[in-house]
């Protein structure tokens, strides 16, 4: 090999990539004009986007704040009515009149009505459709079986809630109809029981809280980015320092939006809470016109779906509220900060020259690109957003928005070190649900599971490899059945023989004089069951690859060696061995995975028993997902095998590219 | 322009007069009770035309979560077919399935066997009619079994004369460590799952009582072989090795046409002061999707596949146990031994619970029995600490 006069790192980067830089590209150390306005763009986006997406949260949180207004004032309003309606017994012509004289009163309700659930009836009512079907009081027709199960709902929430002694169920309906207007309904109770509902469609005046225009928003975005743009055409120190100060004014604008906006919660709160205790003395003054004695439980009204009277602090609700707007505002921030470095620190720019100069590439890989998008990132992203909530089987139908927990689940998983438990006999047992000990025991049944699998087929290879074999065919394609049947099939055989009294491996172990093991009673008998099922079906793999290896290797190696003197262990440790290793570190990677990962062999086999002394990470994460119904937690569980997997496949990664150089 | 318009008028009403509602059902049937529930079908549609009924087979292993997935959405059936176990979950996750009470009066309710009707009841309301019921009972080879036993004392007398362990023959053959098969004898005894209120009581004495029971008959009588399953136990009663077994309609069609075999009253159980053993009954329902449109129609529908006579058709070709009374009545039905047998057996079966936290159940107790049965640890013990596990999960998903 002639030698090569020695190229700069640019220069082959240039040959290799086939552009021929005009000019020599500029010095780190020194931007030029076009990497500053970079700088200036970047921050232009990133404030942009990050005043917006704040903008929006604001918006959605103070829209709630006054929708939250609204509810509690038609909460009031409906829950007089259900007081008018019990007073009268919740039946009969008085109540009738009483329910038209009450709302006569109220400007803002549209229409009331009284169901007896009990007599299934409609004794009040003034909402039209209910009026086309027939004049009031009779019986409920088939349009209003919405309402009589309504009130079946109310009724069997309202006595849950009271068995369990603990108020987890609504007990008022709240449902918001199009155009403001509120539909509420409210028990009647007669006599310790349900009997029926009011209830009362709204359009409560309230005074709004409105949220501050969105120029605010505009104007706290430009703000960085001025700065950054005059600083540009003077600045003479290292991009990196700019794009640092860009970034600080970047978390500087956004807090200051924030801390601006919320203003206008924190004013009016007081007020607001104070029109309500008018509201409530107000209401109660009508109720005492209309069916005096009623109006006794008016400080119960103003309460939440519960019925449990609201005692709020507006400063704290407030507070509570900001908390919820901050939360919100960290991961918007998080979000600029990455869009900003991203664009800032060239990294924008090197993606989409990489993207224009490889365009044929990329564009025969977009078809798989967008194939992986959806059947693997899509899937593996949304079990990652799982894992921070609580979601479970009976709040599937929740947004997760609802159900976020943080890191709670991770912080059960891993914090959870109770490895040794007290047993009720006073003894001390290793804890087998504990995330540890599964750790370990998969550790363990990798482990033991890879080193006999590598040996028998090295055993196994090596054995086939001899020269003159004969019906070596016959024997590779015997070898390699136990990988070739489905495996689903070859674990419930396996665990059929391992029976206690009618397998085949005690009445084996009887013909020898032995005594027939129960297996699947202690956990190491029981892992000695596992890993006998799975070195069977794992030494084909094993087999394979070391005779391909094995097959590569010239024979004048051997040749050399015997005629140097070499033993026949000297010339396997000295020339089998490293000839090997390319093939078989890789199929060891391979393995490990799957080993790992054998859902399998476990969960037929010895489904983990006794109890779950045998379970590895992953059917402990299957029983999670699917007989606990924890999906959340059982995500976080797999994104954490995950997590292993990757430290331990990078982790390989290194070490091979280690001894690959030395081979 | 007035032909073109008359044309369109034409053409279209054919169209406009034919206007059914469809309405479509899913079921999780295959083979013989697929074809008679198809025949079902398409009866009802031949009867009437204001109403086109189409099916749709969904596969077992996929149907309940099918259905807690696509139906809140909208993207559901109108009617489905399925257990009464997952209704308290639907119940709780909402807009899945249509309380029926409203459409319903005492000559429907009369219709059905009381106790199919409380399992499809949850918190007091009505949310599917019953269409027929499973529930165990006791299965003997009758070349080996000459009358079979009506007391426990009896049982273990008739098993012990059939049990030679060397052999590999036992007297009684069942799979004694599921829960589910476990239940004759803890409900006999008065213990249960879940309270009145809902809330676990798996280690309570009478569930303690029913276990020792059991492994007095593993093991001081020995009538029972170590480590079933439902391989084993098949094999065992194919190979005539078996003399009672005690498991469902779903055996039957495993047994081999060389056995004789009968059915019977699960026996009483002389230490539970003489009271019945009481199996669990599965009730299949029909459930009407809270987000259909067309709920009256689908209603009619499951009034008549409950009628007399669509259960006829479902009972002598589908092989199913119909949970409505007056079809025991039919002579061919009636003549029909192992309807007889159920129909008998379901007036001592207990429906089982339909509670949400139903199925969050099976893990902690499972992991009991697996204890008990290997006698890793004593019936107490284990029952308590599934009571432990299961009001720590309970708690976890009460949030």
């Amino acid at each position: 090999m002639t030698a090569q006069p020695q190229l700069t790192v640019e220069e082959k980067r240039a040959r290799l990539s086939g552009e021929h830089p005009a000019t020599p590209p500029p010095d780190a150390g020194q931007p030029g004009p076009p990497l500053l306005h970079r700088v200036s763009v970047a921050v232009l986006l990133a404030a942009l986007l990050g005043a917006g997406l704040l903008h929006w949260i604001l918006v959605r949180s103070f829209k709630g704040a006054t929708e939250e207004r609204a509810s509690r004032a038609a909460m009031i309003v409906a829950r007089a009515a259900a007081d008018v309606a019990t007073a009268h017994g919740g039946e009969g012509e008085p109540l009738a009149a009483a329910m038209t004289a009450w709302q006569k009163e109220h400007k803002t309700v549209r229409a009331v009505r009284v169901a007896n659930i009990d007599n299934r009836t409609i004794e009040a009512s003034s909402f039209p459709e209910d009026l086309k079907e027939g004049e009031v009081p009779r019986r409920m027709q088939r349009p209003e079986k919405p309402l009589y199960d309504l009130g079946q709902e109310l009724r069997a929430n309202i006595e849950a809630n009271v068995s369990e002694g603990n108020k987890r169920e609504a007990e008022v309906s709240v449902e918001r109809k199009p155009g403001g207007t509120l539909l509420i309904a409210a028990p009647i109770e007669k006599e310790g029981a349900v009997a029926g509902f009011a209830q009362v469609l709204s359009a409560p005046e309230i005074v709004s809280v409105s949220p501050p225009s969105p120029l605010f928003a505009l104007a706290f975005a430009l703000g960085p980015f001025v700065v950054i743009f005059a600083l540009s055409f003077v600045w003479r120190g290292s991009n990196l320092l700019l794009v640092a100060i860009a970034a600080l004014l970047l978390l500087v604008a956004l807090f200051a939006y924030r801390q601006w906006a919320v203003k206008s919660l924190v004013d009016g709160a007081q007020e607001a809470e104070q029109r309500f205790a008018e509201r409530v003395q107000r209401e109660a003054e009508i109720v005492a016109r209309v069916a005096p004695g009623a109006e006794a439980n008016a400080k119960t009204w103003d309460a939440d779906i519960h019925r449990t009277p609201l005692k709020v602090d507006p400063v704290q609700a407030v507070e509570g509220q900001k908390d919820a707007i901050a939360g919100a505002a960290y991961g918007i921030s998080v979000l600029s900060l990455a869009l900003l470095l991203f664009i800032g620190l060239g990294a924008a720019h090197r993606t989409g020259r990489a993207l224009a100069q490889h365009r044929q590439a990329y564009s025969y890989i977009a078809p798989a690109l967008l194939g992986m998008l959806f059947l693997v990132f899509f899937p593996f992203i949304y079990g990652f957003t799982l894992s921070f909530t609580g979601q479970t089987i009976y709040n599937v139908n929740q947004p997760l928005s609802e159900i976020w927990t943080g890191l709670q689940n991770y912080k059960e998983i891993l914090g959870d070190f109770t490895v040794i438990k007290q047993t009720a006999g006073g003894g001390r047992a290793a804890n087998y649900e504990n995330f540890y000990y599964t750790l370990f025991f998969t550790i363990a049944w990798t482990v033991v599971n890879v080193a006999i699998g590598v040996t028998l087929g090295l055993l196994l290879a090596l054995i086939l490899n001899t020269k003159g074999l004969r019906g070596k065919t016959a024997y590779r394609v015997l070898l390699i059945l136990p990988w070739a049947m489905p495996n689903f099939i070859t674990a419930l055989i396996w665990k059929g023989m391992f029976h206690r009294q009618f397998g085949v491996i005690n009445h084996v172990l009887a013909i020898f004089g032995g005594t027939p093991v129960s297996w699947f009673e202690h956990p190491l008998t029981s892992f000695a069951a596992v890993v006998a099922t799975n070195g069977w079906l794992s030494f084909p793999f094993m087999m394979v690859v070391s005779l391909g290896a094995l097959q590569s290797i010239s024979a004048d190696l051997y040749e050399a060696a015997r005629v140097d003197g070499a033993s026949r262990w000297q010339q396997f440790t000295s020339i089998t061995l490293p000839s090997l290793k390319p093939a078989l570190i890789p199929a060891i990677i391979l393995s490990v995975v799957w080993t790992f990962n054998m859902f399998n062999i476990i969960y037929l086999v010895s489904a983990g028993e006794p109890a779950h002394s045998t379970e590895i990470l992953i059917t402990q994460a299957y029983k999670l997902a699917f007989e606990q119904y924890r999906y959340g937690y059982a995500s976080a569980y797999s994104v954490i095998i995950f997590g292993i997997l990757l430290i331990y496949g990078v982790f390989q990664n290194r070490m091979t590219r280690a001894t690959e150089s030395i081979a | 322009m007035k032909k073109l318009l008359l044309t369109l008028a034409l053409t279209l009403f054919p169209v406009m007069a034919f206007a059914q509602t469809e309405i479509v059902v899913w079921h999780a049937y295959r083979g013989g009770e697929k074809t008679a529930f198809e025949k079902v079908v398409a009866q009802y549609n031949a009867g009437q035309k204001a109403i086109k009924v189409s099916s749709l087979a969904v596969p077992y292993d996929a149907f309940a979560d099918k259905i807690t997935a696509a139906v809140p959405r909208g993207k559901g059936p109108d009617i489905f077919i399925y257990a009464q176990d997952r209704l308290g979950g639907w119940v709780t996750a909402g807009n899945t399935i249509e309380p029926i009470d409203f459409y319903l009066d005492k000559k429907l309710t009369d219709r059905f066997i009381p106790s199919t009707l409380q399992a499809m009841t949850y918190r007091k309301t009505i949310y599917g009619l019953p269409l027929n019921y499973k529930v165990m009972t006791m299965i003997y080879n009758k070349a080996l079994v000459k009358t079979p036993p009506t007391t426990t004392a009896e049982l273990v007398k008739v098993a012990k004369a059939n049990t030679n362990e060397a052999s590999g023959r036992f007297g009684l053959v069942y799979w004694y460590s599921n829960w589910y098969y476990h239940a004759p004898l803890f409900n006999g005894f008065g213990g249960g799952v879940f309270d009145a209120a809902g809330k676990p009581i798996a280690n309570n004495p009478g569930n303690v009582k029913s276990v020792e029971l059991l492994m007095k008959w593993a093991t001081k009588d020995k009538i029972l072989p170590a480590e079933p399953s439902t391989a084993l136990i098949t094999s065992l009663f194919n190979e005539g090795k078996a003399a009672i077994v005690f498991s469902g309609p779903w055996f039957l069609e495993e047994v081999s046409p060389k056995i004789q075999y009968g059915l019977a009253l699960l026996p009483t159980i002389d230490e539970a002061g003489k009271k019945p053993m009481r199996p669990w009954m599965t009730v299949e329902g029909v459930y009407i999707a809270a987000p259909s449109k067309k709920k009256d129609q689908a209603f009619e529908f499951a009034k008549y596949l409950t009628d007399t006579g669509a259960t006829k058709i479902l009972a002598l070709e589908g092989s199913q146990s119909p949970a409505n009374k007056a079809v025991y009545n039919d002579p061919q039905v009636a003549a029909n031994g192992v309807l007889k047998a159920f129909r008998a057996q379901v007036d001592r079966a207990v429906p089982m619970p339909n509670v949400p936290e139903m199925t969050l159940m099976w893990g902690p107790v499972t992991t009991a029995m697996n204890a008990i049965v290997q006698k890793a640890s004593t019936p107490k013990a284990a029952l308590d600490k599934a009571q432990a596990d299961m009001v720590a999960q309970i708690k976890k998903l009460k949030k």
